[in-house]
């Protein structure tokens, strides 16, 4: 069972301030953690291998830095670890990171099973996994939280939708994303975090390395453009409290409302 | 000069505050109060490789440094329990076995510490003296290949536990010499525990020892030299210590800020009044300040440099400041920083400890004073 899993860096901290002009992040000065979602698909990748053997490799499209957070899914367990950093690959929005996902998923080769987390919780679009699943050619399974391998080469996922759980099944290879409630990612030992910096190796691959069209990476890729990005305005209101009688205070109430045309 | 942590050392640090919110801190309160730690505990800490942190991984430890023993130790004190303890003598403990012990006390004692199977102990304290090597009473007698001990300790953490203690004994030279004791040796009992203030299940109990045979291979150290083996051990320690005062203060900032944040006074939260600013305020540079002094001399102790004056030092100016940041802690809580329903209030009573064991607060200044007097 060879799994690969995407994981992403995402600022530590939800209150990352905009970029009015660019309309992106502005990510310099925020330490980054490991996209919590993604833990959940390294633990359900490190638990199918733990029962049925085979290789776990981690990739993950960013600067740098993001050699941080393969270290982390180094030291939970994960086998190998490949950053795809390049000038060429930022910018991208989901398409262009797809895209790139796919090049590097089909230069590593064999594998039964894609993983990814649900959603970055910086972007939060859901997009990434189903369409790494369509360049791929492959089944899609989302929102699992659950998974087991049938007759061999079958996988099965329990999906949570809004009101309901469907079982929905499919040939191997495919791609699943996965949902928080699936598992409760394991605590890296410290020996293993040691291991992880000291005598593991972060693969670097480039867009070089990653073949394809240039043009479809990166800013240059993406046909997502953000024109304008701006807070929403909180007006600050004043509590009033209605006390006295019930019927006198819905009528007050009832007056209030009227005055201020909200009936 | 290099302040900023590795990257290594920050995930490390992010293990640990995962461990602790996770493991300990839903049982915390329970374990205060039942004066208990459960049975599974230790297991749990050698499983995420924390005991034996600076043993090689020759026996069984986890090979890494005292800087990274200190930045565990501050995420695990957050949750103001008595399972630090034990955390920490596993690790003193083995750590001392491995600077003084031969290669045969090494590979008998220091791996069923790393492996969570045996709880270690350090025993100097007696009824009549905590401080003082001179006025130590029990004596240790040779008898062909062993040495028969005699005499009652204080105050020793984890007794009554399974595993092996460290015991200080006037031998017949009328030295004291260090040994490695089974626990569950002939002649070896213990009281009920203290009942403390706080550091609710941390075992603390009178050992007596009646006629107990100890091999003399079980010496550590050289024979007649034991208080050289604990002035080492408690230097280490008392770093470690100051760790568990500087987590403890970091939760008492983050209790008070969530409090003062949520707590509504005359139409706004009390963190916009300026009173209540200036407390926090001072209780973030009071921290700030212990936690670079604790840094610096762990990272002296990495470069195996002497610490026991910078040790006792750090001992002076970190159990006050905290003890003071407790303080302001439960003034910002008010009534409620009083009430068991709040985890100030076993902050608050945790951190008094720490003047007054692992050798006062004023036992530091004399060390430190003459320290200074001979320089």
């Amino acid at each position: 069972m060879d799994i690969v899993i995407c994981i992403k860096e995402v600022p530590e901290t939800t209150n990352v301030p905009w970029d009015p002009k660019k309309g992106t992040l502005i990510r310099e000065g925020i330490p980054g953690i490991l996209n919590p979602n993604d833990k959940n698909a390294i633990e359900a990748a490190l638990q199918l291998t733990e029962k049925y053997g085979g290789v776990v490799t981690a990739i993950s499209m960013g600067p740098t830095q993001t050699d941080d957070a393969l270290r982390e899914a180094l030291s939970l367990g994960v086998d190998n670890a490949v950053l795809l950093t390049d000038r060429h690959l930022a910018g991208a929005d989901t398409l262009a990171t797809s895209y790139t996902l796919y090049l590097a998923v089909k230069k590593i080769g064999r594998f039964d099973l894609v993983l990814c987390g649900k959603e970055s919780a910086d972007g939060v679009t859901a997009q990434v996994g189903p369409q790494l699943a369509e360049f791929l050619d492959i089944p899609q399974l989302t929102y699992a939280t659950n998974i087991e391998i049938i007759k061999g080469n079958f996988v099965r996922i329990k999906q949570k939708l809004e009101d309901v759980y469907r079982e929905l099944e499919s040939p191997l290879p495919a791609l699943i994303t996965v949902e928080r409630e699936i598992n409760n990612p394991r605590i890296p030992p410290m020996d293993h975090i040691m291991e992880a910096y000291r005598d593991k190796q972060v693969m670097v691959w480039t867009a070089d390395d990653l073949g394809g069209q240039m043009e479809r990476f990166g800013l240059k890729g993406s046909p997502t453009q953000c024109l304008k990005v701006y807070t929403q305005r909180i007006k600050k209101g004043k509590v009033q409290i209605l006390e006295g009688d019930g019927f006198m205070v819905a009528k007050e109430l009832v007056q209030i409302l009227r005055k201020r045309n909200l009936t | 000069m290099e302040f900023n942590l590795s990257a290594e050392s920050k995930l490390m640090i992010k293990a640990a505050r995962d461990f602790a919110e996770q493991t300990i801190e839903p049982i915390a309160a329970k374990i205060d109060e039942d004066d208990a730690i459960p049975d599974d505990l230790l297991p749990k800490f050698a499983k995420a490789k924390m005991l034996g942190m600076m043993i090689p991984k020759e026996y069984g430890g986890t090979g890494s440094t005292a800087l990274n023993m200190i930045l565990i130790t501050e995420e695990l004190a957050k949750t103001a329990s008595a399972v630090y303890w034990s955390l920490a003598l596993n690790n003193s403990v083995a750590e001392t076995i491995c600077h003084w012990g031969s290669d045969n006390q090494k590979e008998l004692f220091i791996p069923p510490l790393c492996d969570g199977s045996n709880y270690a102990a350090m025993a100097f304290t007696e009824p009549a003296t905590g401080s003082d090597p001179a006025a130590i009473t029990s004596t240790a007698h040779s008898d062909a290949d062993y040495y028969v001990l005699n005499g009652t300790k204080r105050f020793i953490t984890n007794g009554k536990r399974k595993g092996y203690g460290i015991f200080y004994a006037k031998d017949e030279t009328e030295k004291v010499t260090a040994f490695v004791v089974d626990k569950s040796s002939d002649g070896y009992t213990c009281s009920k525990p203290w009942a403390l203030m706080g550091l609710g299940g941390q075992g603390l109990v009178d050992v007596f020892l009646k006629n107990v045979r100890v091999p003399k291979a079980n010496i550590l150290g050289e024979k007649g030299k034991g208080f050289n083996v604990l002035l080492r051990w408690i230097a280490g320690e008392r770093v470690q210590q100051m760790a568990f005062m500087l987590g403890m203060g970091q939760a008492c900032l983050e209790e008070s800020l969530k409090y003062a944040k949520e707590r509504i006074v005359k139409g706004r939260p009390m963190t916009h009044m300026q009173g209540f600013q200036w407390m926090l305020s001072e209780m973030h540079a009071s921290i700030e300040a212990c936690r670079w002094w604790t840094y610096r001399v762990a990272s002296k102790q990495d470069d195996g440099d002497e610490i026991q004056v910078d040790s006792a030092a750090l001992k002076i100016f970190v159990v006050p400041t905290i003890q003071e940041v407790a303080r302001k802690a439960l003034q910002i809580h008010g009534s409620y920083g009083y009430c068991k329903n709040y985890k100030i209030e076993r902050l608050y009573r945790t951190i008094a400890h720490a003047g007054v064991t692992g050798s006062s607060t004023e036992i530091q200044k004399t060390l430190v004073g003459s320290s200074l007097a001979r320089s």
